[in-house]
């Protein structure tokens, strides 16, 4: 069964179900009205093990990015011991290409902060962070009005969650980030948190084991604590109702995904559609083709650092097996940005490279050094300057730094690596056709016996 | 770039006599911020944004006083502004117009924009105007990439750019 109505864009008109015109934040007021917080009632009526059963077997994946089962990664959680445990709710969101988070803060700021609470409740967790990226300005004040307003309403605050409802004292607090896109990355957001330079830290041990200030800490997704409210109400069969199951014998993609289209389209913006929904019906159906009739050349599958997919794959299936069906890193955020038949390939790498030259946190020389090589050798091929061996040097380069070839700490190296590698083998003619061709002299003797 | 770094052991301070960091501040931290974080480096982050905010840059100076009040080494105050884009050492503009060259802004036209400023202002990315009324930056994705292209005037994020609505928005922005 696709996605029949809006879930997590219920409050917020979203087409084809509203006009993005009569968009609006959503107060506490509405909120509750629309059957809001009803979640997390039902949520404290359980006990909390059995909600994290329940979001266990949804198999609700983390929207992230990474896809890693939400329920999964919240058993790793030691047994409280007394001491202060945290909840870190990612909304860096900085990767070229992701939207999709900020369309839920700006507009419907309640949803994420009651699956914030659920979320508390059934890890049994006492303050959350709200790690927003500096560059939301406008977002950051929403944040906090809501969280304000859930104050004064009794969700958070010393009473206990839901006005007393639970005994369980929960405390959230808004941190923003100053402008690094490293501190989307998990363990850079904590250090970010304690005040530090946002530098990655080496796993084990896991945030959720030692996390912030040294202390078990649960790290999710905006998008992934929205979907817990839906999940809680309306239970884990009608969630797998949605989505679509693996073509590949790996976990299922299940529930509704928020997916923003940017780039060469007529309407571009978020649209909540089923996991597997074919890339060619979202731009065709949903954003309103390509823009002036044009032909499609590739896209960005979700964020820059998945890869690129090319102009044989417009009929790719959005799921999270989409790495391994079409030869990238993985459905990243979803949010794909697509690319016509007029675009240069070489700039769109160049942009990418100089962006994550830009972004290493210089923490791995692999990286640090690496990424502004990819940059510089991509500037030169794209001024004509190049030869055949830059070519040869670049896919090399990309390919010894990252999480893969084990020569850096966290994957910012190996988006670099993935975009570089996408790109450059699904469009090698294009590069082919902008370098010169290194000749080496060979002596040779002809007509030697 | 976030991991360069600048030789500062032997560099002399400008120093005033008034704190930038004032005692009201100091009080309204100890009251909201100091309360929310295990430990008081945590305060240092939201505590420069204030410092940026209220005076353009984060001077030397501040960071000594920052570092005071939270118990810290300057040189930890030093480590974290310095890696973060939005804190800046250099005082910057009065309007910091900040244009998006990320993927998205560029296949939807961001050169044009940001030709437009650096003409219209004579600046190159990362300068200030003499009169300390604008700085111009270019930035890595603003995450609206469906508005593409777009700029970010101080706070305020402008979407679906063209030059004659960059014009009108320079314009309208008091002296």
């Amino acid at each position: 069964m696709p996605v029949t109505e809006p879930v997590l864009c219920k409050r917020i008109p979203t087409a084809p179900w509203g006009d993005p015109k009569d968009r609006h934040v959503v107060s506490y007021d509405e909120y509750v009205k629309t059957g809001g917080y009803e979640s997390l009632e039902k949520a404290l009526s359980m006990k909390p093990a059995e909600v994290v059963d329940l979001v266990k077997e949804s198999q609700l994946r983390g929207r992230g990015g990474a896809g890693f089962p939400c329920g999964l990664k919240w058993t790793f959680l030691p047994e409280p011991d007394g001491g202060r445990r945290y909840l870190a709710l990612n909304c860096d969101e900085a990767e070229p290409c992701t939207f999709k988070d900020r369309l839920l803060i700006d507009f419907d700021p309640h949803l994420v902060l009651e699956g914030v609470a659920i979320a508390c409740y059934a890890c049994q967790l006492d303050t959350a962070y709200f790690f927003i990226r500096g560059e939301y300005h406008k977002q950051a004040k929403v944040v906090q009005n809501a969280i304000d307003e859930a104050y004064a309403h009794g969700i958070f605050g010393k009473q206990g969650l839901l006005k007393g409802k639970s005994k369980q004292a929960v405390e959230c607090y808004l941190h923003r980030s100053a402008g690094a896109y490293i501190c989307g990355e998990e363990t850079g957001m904590l250090e970010c948190i304690e005040g530090k330079r946002g530098w990655p830290r080496i796993k084990p041990p896991f945030p959720a084991v030692q996390g912030l200030f040294g202390r078990p800490t649960i790290i999710n997704n905006v998008e992934t604590l929205a979907a817990l409210c839906p999940i809680v109400k309306k239970g884990k069969d009608w969630w797998a109702s949605m989505g679509c199951e693996s073509s590949i014998g790996a976990p299922p993609s299940y529930g509704p995904k928020l997916m923003g289209v940017s780039g060469h389209v007529n309407k571009p913006g978020v649209y909540e559609v089923d996991l597997g929904i074919k890339l060619s019906t979202l731009i065709n159906d949903f954003a309103g083709g390509i823009r002036g009739g044009k032909k499609f050349k590739g896209a960005i599958p979700g964020g820059v650092s998945m890869g690129v997919l090319g102009p044989d794959q417009f009929d790719a299936e959005m799921d999270f097996d989409i790495g391994r069906t079409n030869q990238l890193l993985g459905l990243g955020t979803a949010c794909p940005t697509i690319f016509d038949e007029d675009t240069d390939m070489v700039a769109v790498a160049r942009n990418i490279c100089r962006f994550f030259a830009n972004e290493s946190c210089g923490q791995c020389t692999p990286c640090r050094e690496g990424t502004s090589w990819t940059y510089k050798i991509l500037c030169r091929i794209e001024q004509g300057n190049g030869t055949s061996k830059d070519l040869d040097m670049l896919l090399e380069i990309a390919g010894s730094m990252g999480i893969v070839s084990g020569t850096t700490i966290c994957g910012l190296a190996d988006g670099n690596n993935w975009a570089v590698r996408t790109i450059v083998n699904k469009f090698r003619s294009e590069f082919e056709a902008r370098v010169r061709p290194s000749l080496v002299a060979v002596g040779v003797t002809v007509g030697a016996s | 770039m976030a991991w360069k770094t600048k030789q500062s052991a032997t560099i002399e301070i400008d120093k005033r006599s008034e704190p930038y960091l004032t005692q009201q501040m100091q009080d309204r931290f100890t009251e909201e911020l100091l309360p929310r974080y295990e430990t008081k480096h945590a305060s240092l982050i939201p505590i420069l944004h204030e410092i940026q905010d209220e005076y353009r840059c984060i001077p030397y100076q501040a960071m000594i006083e920052i570092a005071t009040f939270l118990e810290l080494k300057p040189a930890d105050v030093l480590d974290t502004a310095s890696f973060y884009e939005e804190f800046s050492i250099e005082k910057l503009g009065k309007y910091v117009i900040g244009v998006c060259q990320s993927v998205a802004c560029e296949i939807c036209g961001h050169q044009a924009i940001l030709d437009h400023v650096r003409k219209k202002l004579d600046l190159e990315p990362h300068e200030t105007t003499d009169d300390g009324k604008f700085t111009l930056l270019t930035l890595e994705c603003l995450g609206s990439c469906d508005t593409a292209p777009v700029a970010l005037v101080n706070d305020e994020l402008h979407e679906n750019l063209t030059i004659e609505k960059l014009d009108q928005i320079m314009e309208n922005l008091p002296d």
